[in-house]
């Protein structure tokens, strides 16, 4: 089975820190990690391949030194590892993101599986997987917590919802996104670490994918994000005294007083 | 007086123990939040007469922080950090801190960069201005609680995994400010003030000073956390860093900050056998240089065959892959740039090869968060014998945990592993070994499945004891002798010794009422 999986490298921390003296964000020392989503998807491929042979390929869109997590991956049993890295990539939403991915998985040939994490902790969107999967016309499933291969050319998927679980069949080629109940996945090895420091990492630019530039990176996207701020989560706690029922009316009143609650509606409802 | 004394029971009663299940009793509990108010507490005990015990997170397994009558002065309000230094030198930080302030809370207030400066002196600020856009810096004391407090870890002289390469935290402190139980206030530095030839005369801050001799026993040249550390023309910093409260409260703690390694990388490596693992541990020992382990940790078949079962049977640790039967090694490397980790990597899978381990079965830890995964594995390995004893607890009430905290000497190692397999084996107990190979210093700890192989359990540990000592080994060489290992302490020094001990003691506290029991009984015996 050709299994590919997309990767993603993203900031460690969701903590933004500001220098004390002068309130501006500290960039120094701003590690970056594979996507914690991602790692589950990787292993389910390795699981796939040790089970029913084939071969792992790892693809990434990023900056330089996003070579670090494919390399990783290669360390980890991943056969191939190709890089997208082209300043016209950057500023991709994730339309953009996912037709750049598209054209890759296209030049790579044969593929019978797409595997991706559930979402990136960075951006949270979870659009690219199943947006990948409408680019290249195939079926998808999002948030697959069990994968079990049918004969050849069949998976059935236990997919979480709001209600539970739904089991579902689909035929391959098909992209899958997992949440991190699907495995544990697996350390590297040092055997694998030393190998993979030999291993290559393909880099393929945007003339290799023979994209048009209006359609990949800032310009080709359909959305901008404007402005960001990091939310302040400094907790203001005040202690409130007297019994449960006096504390109570004590919230209620403060609330009250912000203009955050109706005190009729409140009052006809007890 | 202002500060209040609590004496209501339910006030009290949360206080009577620490975490090695000792319960004490105490009349009363002060909770004091800085040097004066210390001070006023200390007054009240003294005008009194009642002994006074300190505590700070109660986070020790010996006792140290279980009162046996008296008062208490719980310090886990005394929790802000005071001050930050440059000193040009060393080219590094330096934070002042109270001594209830946790471990934890430095290392976060280190890693978000973010510290109530309120009081700071300009000088204070000055420097933290400067750690801002310094990098990221930590404190490099390595302790297993990370809820213990900087004034118990110091009292202690706490050490944890890393101590192998950092040392315990005596070499991470740069001076204190203490009080005496008669209220005088002692300020030492790293360097400031030295016994000479046995004898000191210590400088206090109003003038006076206290004069007197320090033991003469020699010290086990182990790693080591039993009794008094003293040497004829010591640094008198060292006297007060391990004493466990038994001269003065310490008030202000200035610890030395490092930068953060930039490359913290972890290997688990399985072994068949105990002597392959053995093998390899000496070939990690003997690395000197820029390539030591940060730290060397051993976990034999028995630990990972229980923490396999929990993975099974109770889908616990969650995130860790399951673990195989195997004896296992735990090392860590620190480097400042990749070229370097490469190249002990490379070394690193020789010496484990020659020790007949397969590189391909290693579990090696390259980001922060699988390193935290495999330090959580460490931690849940005393955790679940925690476990296993509570819940045999409730079948034989009497039990508890039989784990020792002994060292040796380099060349003791293979014997003192032999020594606690084959004595377990030839008693039918089921005990675990695991901990600071590295430092020659295992924690082995046995579970009794019936009062009978209690009690031989309990005799068992005493022979180790009385081995270990006739090696040159130490009975406590991290967890410190608190209450419960004041007979092996003596057992270990003799009675000459630890008579110079009191007489130390009573140097600094005439009457006796600080920390009463803590390494030795006043009144002499165990």
């Amino acid at each position: 089975m050709e299994i590919v999986v997309c990767l993603k490298q993203v900031p460690a921390s969701t903590r933004v820190r500001l220098n004390p003296a002068t309130n501006t964000i500290v960039r120094e020392g701003v590690e970056l990690m594979l996507n914690p989503f991602d790692a589950y998807a990787l292993e389910e491929a390795l699981r796939l391949k040790e089970n029913f042979g084939g071969q792992v390929t790892v693809l990434s869109m990023g900056i330089p030194s996003a070579e670090g997590i494919l390399r990783q991956a290669l360390g980890l049993g991943a056969d191939r590892a190709v890089l997208l890295s082209d300043k016209r990539f950057a500023g991709a939403d994730t339309l953009a993101t996912a037709r750049t991915l598209a054209a890759a998985v296209r030049k790579l040939g044969t593929v019978d599986l797409l595997l991706c994490g559930r979402q990136a902790v960075d951006g949270d969107t979870a659009q690219v997987g199943p947006s990948l999967a409408q680019k290249l016309d195939i079926p998808h499933l999002s948030a697959v917590r069990r994968v079990r291969l049918l004969g050849n050319r069949e998976l059935l998927c236990e997919k979480m919802s709001d209600e539970g679980c739904l089991k579902i069949r689909l035929g391959l080629p098909a992209l899958l996104t997992v949440v991190k109940e699907i495995n544990t996945p697996r350390f590297l090895n040092l055997q694998g670490y030393l190998q993979s420091l030999r291993a290559q990492v393909e880099i393929w630019t945007a003339d290799d994918l023979q994209l048009d530039p209006a359609r990949i990176g800032l310009e080709g996207s359909a959305t901008w994000v404007v402005s960001t701020a990091a939310a302040d989560r400094r907790k203001t706690g005040k202690d409130i005294p007297g019994s449960p029922e006096e504390a109570a009316a004590s919230i209620l009143a403060a609330l009250r007083q912000k203009g955050w609650s109706k005190p009729e509606r409140e009052e006809s409802r007890g | 007086m202002r500060l209040q004394l609590h004496t209501q029971a339910d006030e009290i009663q949360p206080f009577l123990t620490d975490e090695s299940s000792a319960a004490g009793r105490a009349e009363g509990i002060f909770f004091p939040q800085n040097e004066e108010e210390i001070r006023e507490a200390l007054k009240f005990c003294r005008e009194n007469r009642k002994p006074v015990t300190i505590q700070g997170a109660r986070t020790g397994i010996t006792g140290g922080a279980v009162p046996s009558g008296g008062l208490l002065i719980n310090l886990s309000r005394c929790s802000r950090a005071l001050g930050m230094g440059w000193d040009e030198e060393s080219q590094r930080f330096t934070l002042t801190v109270q001594p209830g302030m946790l471990f934890s809370q430095v290392q976060k207030g280190l890693a978000e960069k973010e510290f109530n400066t309120e009081g700071w002196s300009a000088e204070s600020l000055r420097a933290y201005r400067r750690f801002g856009t310094a990098g990221r810096w930590h404190f490099p004391a390595d302790i297993t609680e990370t809820s213990a407090s900087i004034g118990g870890m110091l009292s202690t002289n706490a050490s944890g995994a890393k101590s192998y390469l950092d040392g315990p935290m005596r070499a991470h402190v740069l001076g204190l400010r203490a009080l005496l139980m008669d209220g005088r206030a002692l300020v030492l530095r790293r360097g400031g003030q030295t016994a000479r030839d046995g004898g000191f005369r210590l400088r206090l801050e109003d003038g006076s000073a206290i004069e007197g001799q320090l033991p003469g026993y020699r010290m086990p040249r182990v790693k080591n956390a039993s009794g008094y550390s003293v040497a004829p023309d010591m640094d008198l910093l060292d006297l007060f860093i391990g004493a466990e409260g038994t001269l003065g409260v310490v008030t202000e703690i200035t610890i030395a900050l490092a930068p953060l390694p930039k490359l913290s990388w972890g290997i688990l490596t399985f072994f068949e056998e105990p002597a392959l693992a053995l093998r390899y541990v000496q070939a990690l020992k003997a690395i000197q240089g820029a390539h030591r382990p940060a730290a060397i940790e051993y976990f034999d078949r028995a630990c990972l065959e229980m923490i396999h079962r929990e993975q099974v049977e109770t889908h616990a640790h969650l995130g860790l892959p399951l673990l195989p039967p195997a004896e296992a090694v735990y090392a860590e490397f620190r480097h400042p740039d990749q070229e370097e980790m490469d190249l002990c990597l490379h070394q690193t899978a020789g010496l484990l090869e020659n020790a007949g381990a397969n590189p391909a079965e290693t579990w090696l830890a390259v980001t922060p968060q699988d390193l935290d995964k495999l330090i959580g594995f460490r931690h849940a390995v005393p955790e679940s014998i925690n476990r296993i004893i509570a819940d045999r607890k409730r079948e034989f009430p009497t039990l508890t945990k039989l784990g020792t905290d002994m060292a040796v000497p380099d060349d003791k190692l293979e014997w003192v592993l032999g020594l606690y397999t084959e004595s377990i084996r030839a008693l039918g107990l089921e005990g675990l070994k695991f901990g600071h190979i590295g430092d020659n210093h295992l924690h082995v700890n046995i579970l009794p499945r019936s009062e009978l192989e209690y009690q031989a359990g309990k005799a068992l540990v005493l022979d180790w004891a009385r081995q270990v000592i006739a090696a040159g080994g130490t009975v406590s060489a991290e967890h410190g002798i608190g209450k419960l290992k004041t007979a092996q302490l003596l057992a270990m020094y003799g009675e000459q010794a630890v008579a110079e001990m009191r007489a130390l003691k009573r140097c600094f506290d005439p009457q006796g009422l600080l920390n009463p029991g803590n390494m030795f009984t006043l009144e002499g015996g165990a």
